[in-house]
């Protein structure tokens, strides 16, 4: 007889909370049960490591990522206390279970913008007056690449830009990200052929670039970013600059996302569409 | 630079919010200077060792309002004018924290998320002043209520074209937007095919269709089952086919109705050919959905499909004519559509002698219960009478699934169903359903079919083989 | 070319009216949803409502009639005697609150005060001789809302008395009422004991007059401008004055010390008669309502409530779309609680223009900046907030000058909507004095009230007729 009490301890019934993920994260949800990890918690969003790739579970007033699964709740609700850093959770084929939440995926939300189509001239305009780089990051050599279309170039500026910065997601590669991202977007409605065949040929090796020199979640956001995945708002901006939608609104709602992240992401999105034009214009764009 | 001095007599405020407001005018773009206060002696000689000229204050007194500003142009004033009423007034906002009571109107409810919808389902009488708020709010309209007078609907229409708002209804029971389902609807996977529909059930059953041939779906807007009449002229349909033109995540766009009036038709087809965008035109009773899925498919480049089906373990079955027990009268026209040239003709009413497919969602069944998609009661007794019924060789029924549908309708058919085929009769069952529908579309199938069923995805496909069925036995 | 961006961009956020399981279903979705407690409109308001809606001149009726109530600037500008100011008062006219009524009908605290004032006038020995001669009609009853003038309780203004004169510093219009006498044994309430006819004589030669003087030394006094300020002070214009009260004096201050022209003597006793009533300043605060709901009326289509006025038997209001047609219900029981040993059976029906306060955005529909008097009507300060909350369903506008500082200084609610009281069963709430039924009794507590449905229906009626 020992002389611990052994208590007998009744397991609370999980919270329940309705789900709409991202249609980049379709390959985790169909195979099976997978384990995954909590890699960090706050009051808006549970950052998971599940099989090699990062998973953002937000609430409806954090920013929705393209690796990401919004749950229908705010953070007043303070679903993700009970979450704890090492936790351990797994993905099913419908839901991601917590220890005392569970959340489960009803619908699913499309993470590259449908744009409109567009002419140079009505992109070129949109961006007019719109700034492209932000304080203490150097993107001139990435405008110069993509510019030019080369991609030994563009791998060069990307070595330079990413991890460079402070935070979760470096400046650096908001910058690269939103850059990637209008190249693919805008690129294909625009029919730019020598920008995505630029993006084609680099995107590999962009993606091992930012495994090994950035954070896990920004490298994640870089891959998506290359694919034309964006976050919502970085979404709604491109579809303004492509002509649907207020341009000003909504890059100051794109501004205001994080703390540094949205600047830069906007900034490089704009750095983005004017190599586009340049490209298109310039006589003898193309890949090397 | 411009030095302005401005009284404003008889306005209000207290210190703390004033000197906020001082603090924000500061802060705009091309002000210098900036103070807005009550005109108290201690406010005035701040004013004077600012630079301003004390002459437009001279009558001013403690309870009047001063603003003194040093700016670039008339344009910054102006702008400063704004910001200063924006701090000064507290625009109408949620009183965050205190326990407000609920909104009692669907303004007040809009206003609390500045929602972009609103959705009705008062009773028809009551809809009409509803919906107008919702408009001139700036808000489109869903009109799930039936029995709103026709006048009262093209007042809405108009006012809805007028003002960029879309009506969808009265009379609609579905609508989907960017795959999320208003009403009674299926949970679609994310696509690029959009619908306009006048009638819900009719949406349904093409989304369960490109569905199972695993295209998925964007918006599919409601019109409600009045729009292609000769008074509304297909007022929401053109304004949602626009539209559905003008949205670059809409590839191809589907129409849905059953055959409206000659002029309207015509309208509606001018329409489409005016579109960029390939449009598939489905009225119902000049074709089959299943015809019009076939389109879409073959619009898309894609195979056609054959649609799920699960077959009957047994297929002999007693003689007799077929009776038709339908939650809605889209799908059971179209049973009626298919089935009639094999079948010779098909009642309508309960009491018809031979064939009989009957609209259980039609108002004389469903006075003081609610409507057959949720509550089954009325189609379960028919069912067991039906199985007593030794004139009926063949039970033609659909069970339509989605959101807003009974939880697990296969649950409370099944015993039924088993002891329809035990007794003789043959009966199939017409399953409208999506793979993502939280009801789990293969298990009702497979319970369905357990119970003795054959089950089809298609309706077309069910009538085709309840039509069959009652034929070869007859021949027989 | 139709643009539905705004519906197909994002994802849905959706507004619900009716049936629950329609927004269960969008919540099961994961998608945005927020319901409202929708419920019936009044029975037999339909046709009128769907008329209203229907009728795009409503909405934009409604904008400019409650632009108008709050464009005016209400200024304390003279005080003169009413036989000089109403070009319809005669030697045997008297005014009085609410809507039109006949001796016959009248209720105890009325009749008191028309009997008081007869007396006061001269126009009877005593009680019984004025009782008799009202009985066989000698006495013309007006509605004081009839003349541009408004009155506490039972409203009564006779020739003699002294009169507020409150004009629009924007515009044109000007609105009166009489001067408070204070509380006990008082004329509004009914009382016509020697007390209470020695306090109108001592109005009518001293108060009057000394105030008058004052106006002239030093001009016009800024209402509006009190009322915003005392909103934040605690006061609510209606039941609660003190604060308003306090800073009228300070701006008479000055003047009344030294600068009018009237005996010290006099000036000494004015002071210390409104420094000893703390409801001094609840005719002027009516005075200024007044002003406004006149200047608000008169717009064709409008469903704005520009009166609300009990007279002791019946609650009338009326609308600015119809103008002068007042639509009357039986005048309903005060919820409340009583003094010392009176109890509901003491209790008249409710009484008095003081109704007018609710009407701007003051009284019951500024209860929150009052806590104060939650207690005192029988409430709690929690319920005080919900009470005001609940008005903005029924109102037009949020003011711009009467703020409440607990619900982060948002403006009171103002402008009441006739349409939505009778669509969303709504009412309007007041916060309310009670009259002892006995004339003479005085004041026996105090409460809340909600304004009679039956009223707002018959004049969403009427003003749906007027649209053919």
């Amino acid at each position: 007889m020992t002389a611990r009490a052994v208590h007998a301890r009744t397991t609370p019934v999980p919270i329940r909370v309705p789900a709409v993920a991202s249609l980049a994260l379709k390959h985790l949800f169909s195979s099976g049960d997978l384990s995954a990890s909590v890699l960090g918690a706050s009051s808006h969003a549970v950052w998971l490591l599940a099989g090699g790739d990062v998973v953002v579970v937000s609430t409806r007033d954090a920013t929705r990522l393209p690796n990401g699964v919004e749950v229908a709740a705010r953070s007043e609700a303070c679903l993700f206390d009970s979450i704890a850093h090492g936790a351990s959770v797994v993905v099913g084929s419908r839901a991601i279970e917590f220890d005392s939440l569970v959340v489960d995926l009803v619908r699913w939300w499309e993470p590259r913008p449908a744009l409109p189509g567009a002419s140079i001239d009505d992109v070129a305009s949109a961006i007019r007056g719109l700034p492209h780089s932000v304080s203490g990051i150097d993107s001139g050599p990435l405008r110069s690449a993509l510019a030019a279309g080369s991609r030994g170039h563009l791998l060069d500026a990307s070595a330079g830009l990413l991890g460079r910065g402070p935070g979760l997601t470096p400046e650096g590669d908001d910058v690269l990200a939103g850059a990637l991202a209008a190249i693919r977007t805008l690129g294909t409605t625009l029919g730019s052929r020598p920008a995505l065949a630029m993006l084609d040929a680099s995107e590999t090796a962009l993606v091992d670039a930012a495994n090994n020199r950035t954070t896990t979640f920004s490298a994640a956001l870089i891959r998506c970013a290359a694919r034309g995945e964006v976050a919502a708002p970085a979404g709604t901006f491109l579809r303004a600059l492509a002509g649907r939608g207020d341009i000003g609104s909504t890059h100051r709602d794109l501004l205001r996302v994080g703390h540094t992240s949205g600047p830069a992401l906007a900034a490089g999105i704009v750095l983005g569409a004017q190599a586009l034009i340049e490209l298109q214009t310039t006589p003898n764009g193309g890949v090397q | 630079m411009i030095a302005r001095v401005e009284v404003h007599p008889g306005r209000y405020h207290d210190s703390v919010r004033l000197m906020q407001a001082s603090k924000a005018l500061q802060n705009v773009e091309g002000v210098t200077d900036a103070l807005v206060a009550m005109a108290t002696e201690l406010n005035l000689s701040l004013l004077a060792d600012m630079g301003f000229d004390l002459d437009a204050v001279a009558d001013a007194g403690p309870n009047d309002l001063v603003l003194a500003l040093r700016a670039e142009n008339e344009g910054t004033i102006a702008t400063a004018h704004q910001v200063l009423n924006d701090a000064l007034t507290h625009k109408a906002a949620p009183s965050g924290g205190l326990d407000a009571p609920d909104p009692k109107t669907v303004g007040s409810a809009a206003a609390v998320a500045d929602a972009n919808i609103v959705l009705l389902s008062v009773p028809g009488e009551h809809a009409f002043v509803e919906a107008m708020e919702a408009l001139e709010s700036g808000r489109h309209v869903m009109i799930f209520s039936d029995n709103v007078p026709i006048e009262q609907e093209i007042i809405l229409k108009t006012y809805g074209a007028d003002h960029d708002l879309l009506v969808m209804g009265p009379d609609c029971g579905t609508t989907i937007v960017n795959g999320i389902g208003l009403g009674f609807a299926n949970a679609v996977q994310p696509g690029s095919v959009s619908m306009v529909g006048a009638s819900g059930t009719g949406i349904q059953q093409m989304c369960a269709l490109l569905d199972d041939a695993g295209v998925g779906v964007r918006h599919a807007l409601g019109t409600g089952s009045r729009d292609l009449s000769e008074d509304v002229r297909a007022a929401s349909t053109l304004q949602a086919l626009e539209a559905l033109e003008e949205d670059p995540a809409t590839d191809l766009i589907v129409v849905i109705s059953k055959p409206p009036a000659d002029a309207v038709a015509e309208k509606v087809r001018q329409a489409a050919a005016a579109c960029s965008k390939p449009v598939v035109i489905t009225f119902m009773g000049e074709t089959t959905l299943e015809e019009g899925a076939g389109e879409v498919l073959a619009a898309l480049g894609k195979p056609a499909a054959e649609y799920g089906t699960w077959p009957a373990a047994n297929d002999d079955h007693r003689p007799g004519f077929v009776r038709g027990l339908f939650s809605g009268g889209t799908l059971s026209s179209e049973a009626q559509f298919v089935a009639a040239p094999v079948l010779g003709e098909i009642g309508s009413h309960e009491g018809d002698e031979g064939n009989t497919f009957i609209d259980y969602g039609d108002d004389k069944y469903t006075q003081g219960r609610a409507h057959p998609m949720i509550d089954q009661t009325v189609r379960l007794e028919r069912l067991a009478a039906a199985t007593q019924d030794e004139l009926v060789g063949v039970i033609l029924m659909d069970v339509v699934l989605g959101y807003g549908a009974d939880a697990d309708p296969a649950a409370e058919l099944a015993p039924l169903i088993e002891a329809a085929v035990a007794a003789g009769a043959a009966v199939v069952v017409s399953l409208c359903g999506t793979r993502g529908d939280p009801q789990g579309r293969d298990a009702q199938a497979e319970a369905l079919n357990q119970a003795g069923a054959s089950v089809f995805l298609s309706n077309a496909a069910a009538a085709r083989e309840a039509a069959r069925l009652a034929t070869a036995r007859t021949s027989a | 070319m139709s643009d539905l961006s705004h519906l197909l961009d994002g994802e849905p956020i959706v507004a619900t009216a009716g049936t629950d399981m329609l927004a269960e279903s969008i919540e099961q979705q994961g998608a945005e949803v927020i319901r409202s407690d929708w419920r019936p409109p009044e029975p037999g308001t339909e046709a009128a409502l769907a008329a209203l809606a229907a009728d795009g001149r409503n909405k934009e009726a409604n904008t400019t009639a409650v632009e108008r109530l709050l464009a005016v600037r209400p200024q304390l500008v003279d005080v003169r005697v009413a036989r000089d100011v109403f070009r319809d008062m005669t030697a045997r006219t008297f005014f009085h609150a609410g809507p039109p009524l006949t001796w016959d009908r009248a209720s105890g605290p009325m009749r008191g005060a028309i009997i008081g004032a007869m007396i006061y006038e001269g126009l009877a020995d005593g009680p019984e001789d004025a009782e008799a001669k009202a009985a066989r009609g000698e006495i013309e009853l007006s509605p004081c809302h009839h003349h541009g003038a408004v009155g506490p309780m039972a409203g009564v203004t006779s020739p003699s008395m002294p009169v507020a004169v409150v004009a629009d510093g924007a515009g044109d219009g000007v609105a009166y009422s009489t001067l408070n006498e204070g509380l006990g044994k008082v004329l509004r309430y009914g009382a016509f004991a020697p007390e209470a006819i020695d306090r109108l004589h001592w109005m009518d030669a001293v108060l009057g007059p000394v105030l008058s003087a004052v106006l002239e030394s030093r001009g016009p006094i800024d209402l509006q401008s009190l009322i915003a300020q005392a909103l934040q002070m605690g006061d609510d214009g209606h039941n609660r004055n003190r604060a308003v009260t306090s800073l009228f004096l300070r701006e008479l201050g000055g003047a009344l010390v030294d600068g009018a022209d009237a005996p010290v003597d006099q000036r000494a006793e004015v002071f210390r008669f409104i420094n000893g009533n703390d409801h001094f300043m609840l005719n002027l605060v009516m005075a200024a309502g007044k002003l406004g709901s006149d200047a608000a009326s008169g717009v064709p289509a409008s469903s704005l409530v520009t009166v609300m006025a009990r007279n002791g038997t019946d609650f009338g209001i009326r609308l600015s779309g119809t103008e002068d047609e007042w639509f009357v219900a039986p005048a309903p029981p005060v919820d409340g609680l009583y003094l010392g040993s009176f109890t509901e059976e003491d209790a008249s029906p409710d009484i008095g223009d003081s109704t007018i306060t609710e009407t701007v955005g003051l009284g019951g529909f500024a209860m929150a900046a009052a806590p104060a008097i939650v207690g005192f009507v029988g409430g709690t300060a929690a319920g005080a907030v919900r009470r005001t909350l609940a008005m903005y369903e029924i109102t037009l506008a949020e003011h711009p000058m009467y703020q409440i500082p607990m619900l982060e200084f948002r403006g009171t609610p103002v402008g009441i909507d006739a349409a939505r009281v009778v669509r969303t069963g709504v009412k309007p709430q007041i916060n309310t004095g009670i009259a002892g039924k006995a004339p003479g009794t005085g004041m026996v507590g105090a409460g809340l009230v909600e304004a009679p449905m039956e009223c707002f229906a018959q004049a969403v009626r009427a003003l749906a007729v007027t649209l053919d």
